[in-house]
């Protein structure tokens, strides 16, 4: 239920977003300044991150659009 | 004198004669090198006016605004020229002037003179400010990028950014050099930043391949830097060779010193992300590791501890020192009880020094007479108060009705209604009257009225 929960959160994520959170938790973590039970969660969280960064950096495409002035027509 | 036929020419006459003369007697075109004094324009309609000077003459000139649109620098007082053109006459004012219509600054180049002048203003204006340029995006997704779509840039820029980093790429065609250049690519900037809620451009790469001076000259007008100044999304300068640095470079939020430098000016390179997310992934696991070592390692040291060891003798330990505790009490309050028995003792005996059976007695006959001396002046009492009821009573049988009838008077009531006759009016014939006196009643009828 709540990893549910943390799995949907952080599909919504952007990648700035995602790795913005991810290096704030290995630090969390890294300090050992957390509880054992938060740590477990936060370490969850930290790999679903890190599993959200790599879909997104895979499912980006190199992609070309062509954009033109406004009023003579979009492609 | 009136009559002599002196020979004279109309002021339209000597005009064209002293043209004519000048005609032939200048080249059609010249270039003359001299120092910009006076100078007065661009006028409304373009035209400028100033004159030539050096130590010893001034030479009045005329640059009218088809041409004066040519020139890249901006002529000022004092600046040495080399100015082409033709001198002719000014009819209406007889006066002779230069008419210019190229100009080119007589110590560096044209452009470089242009172009120095530009930076210099810009300056002043705020345009290169550091404060005011825009930190770009680390991950961007969607990156505009404004130049020729026939030159060699585009591809430049679509490979270097490709090969680092997955993206979408949208290509606003403009012309890169050429009349009217600056303002179109000017104009797309403008024209981005007013769609891009849904463009949604994280960046903008403004640039073209190398040429000369010339072929860049786009990219150093003032119209493109205040677009550049002007935009909200960053944009990153990608012009020309390494060593161009134009106007548009300075303005930029960053420079890309070439087209193919765009890519790593605008994206990070993916593998290096992905490695730093594998190292993320790995100091995650270890740290989350070594976290769950360390609570062992807490949970062993708290296991190891006497307590867990040998439960049963800290149970033992306990009992003991409840036992002795226990001893003690009993102890104690033995203590306590033999006190207080001393103490009751002590209490009884001051009790029976006091003899409480005398002093009983004593305040036994005490009682009795006092009580004794109550009853009598209560006994007194009574007595006087019987005395005065009896008068009073006495007082009170004289008054009475009746008494009267022990005298002889009686009272004569009408049977029927019990009501006491005072008139012989209120009975009637054959009434039956009752009659009360001392002793007894008499009842009687009435038979006379």
């Amino acid at each position: 239920m709540a990893k549910e929960e943390v799995k949907n959160d952080v599909g919504k994520l952007t990648f700035e977003q995602a790795i913005k959170e991810l290096t704030a938790i290995v630090g969390k973590i890294e300090q050992g300044e957390i509880a054992l039970g938060d740590s477990l969660q936060q370490y969850e969280k930290g790999m679903a991150l890190i599993k959200q960064c790599r879909k997104i950096l895979q499912d980006a495409e190199k992609r070309i659009e062509k954009i033109a002035e406004e009023g003579k027509g979009q492609q | 004198m009136a009559n002599e036929q002196v020979k004279f020419y109309t002021v339209g006459q000597v005009t064209t004669l002293i043209k004519t003369t000048l005609e032939n007697g200048l080249p059609g075109r010249l270039t003359v090198r001299g120092e910009i004094s006076g100078w007065k324009g661009p006028h409304s309609n373009g035209h400028c006016y100033f004159t030539l000077k050096d130590e010893g003459a001034v030479l009045p000139c005329v640059m009218w605004g088809s041409n004066f649109k040519k020139v890249k620098f901006r002529p000022e007082n004092g600046l040495a020229v080399f100015a082409t053109g033709n001198i002719d006459i000014y009819e209406p004012q007889g006066k002779y002037q230069f008419y210019v219509d190229k100009m080119e600054p007589a110590g560096v180049g044209a452009l470089q003179l242009a172009f120095e002048q530009m930076v210099k203003r810009l300056t002043a204006q705020g345009l290169f400010d550091e404060a005011h340029k825009k930190p770009l995006p680390k991950y961007p997704r969607r990156i505009g990028v404004l130049t020729s779509e026939s030159g060699a840039a585009v591809d430049d820029i679509k490979k270097s950014i490709f090969d680092r980093w997955p993206c979408v790429l949208c290509l606003y065609p403009v012309p890169v050099q050429g009349e009217g250049a600056a303002e179109k690519i000017a104009s797309a900037i403008r024209d981005v930043n007013r769609r891009n809620d849904k463009l949604k451009l994280d960046i903008l790469i403004v640039g073209r391949g190398g040429g000369s001076q010339e072929d860049l000259w786009a990219f150093n007008e003032e119209v493109l830097a205040r677009a550049i100044y002007d935009s909200k999304i960053p944009i990153i300068s990608a012009v020309g060779h390494e060593e161009d640095v134009t106007i548009a470079d300075l303005v930029a939020d960053v420079r890309a010193s070439t087209p193919t430098k765009a890519g790593v000016v605008a994206v990070p390179d993916a593998r290096e992300v992905l490695e730093k997310l594998s190292s993320a992934q790995s100091r995650l696991t270890g740290d989350m590791k070594s976290v769950i070592e360390l609570a062992e390692q807490r949970l062993q040291t708290i296991c190891a501890s006497a307590a867990f060891r040998n439960p049963l003798l800290q149970v033992r330990n306990r009992q003991q020192q409840l036992d002795e505790m226990g001893g003690n009490l009993k102890e104690l309050i033995g203590d306590m009880i033999t006190g207080a028995r001393e103490r009751l003792n002590g209490y009884y005996e001051q009790v029976v020094r006091l003899e409480p059976h005398r002093l009983i007695g004593r305040k036994m006959v005490e009682v009795n007479e006092l009580t004794s001396r109550a009853n009598a002046a209560v006994s007194a009492l009574l007595g006087r108060a019987g005395l005065l009821l009896t008068a009073q009573e006495n007082r009170l049988a004289g008054l009475n009705p009746r008494a009267v009838l022990k005298r002889g008077y009686s009272i004569t009531t009408l049977k029927q209604t019990g009501m006491v006759l005072k008139n012989a009016s209120q009975a009637q014939m054959g009434d039956t009257l009752v009659t009360e006196l001392a002793e007894n009643l008499i009842e009687s009828k009435v038979i006379k009225k």
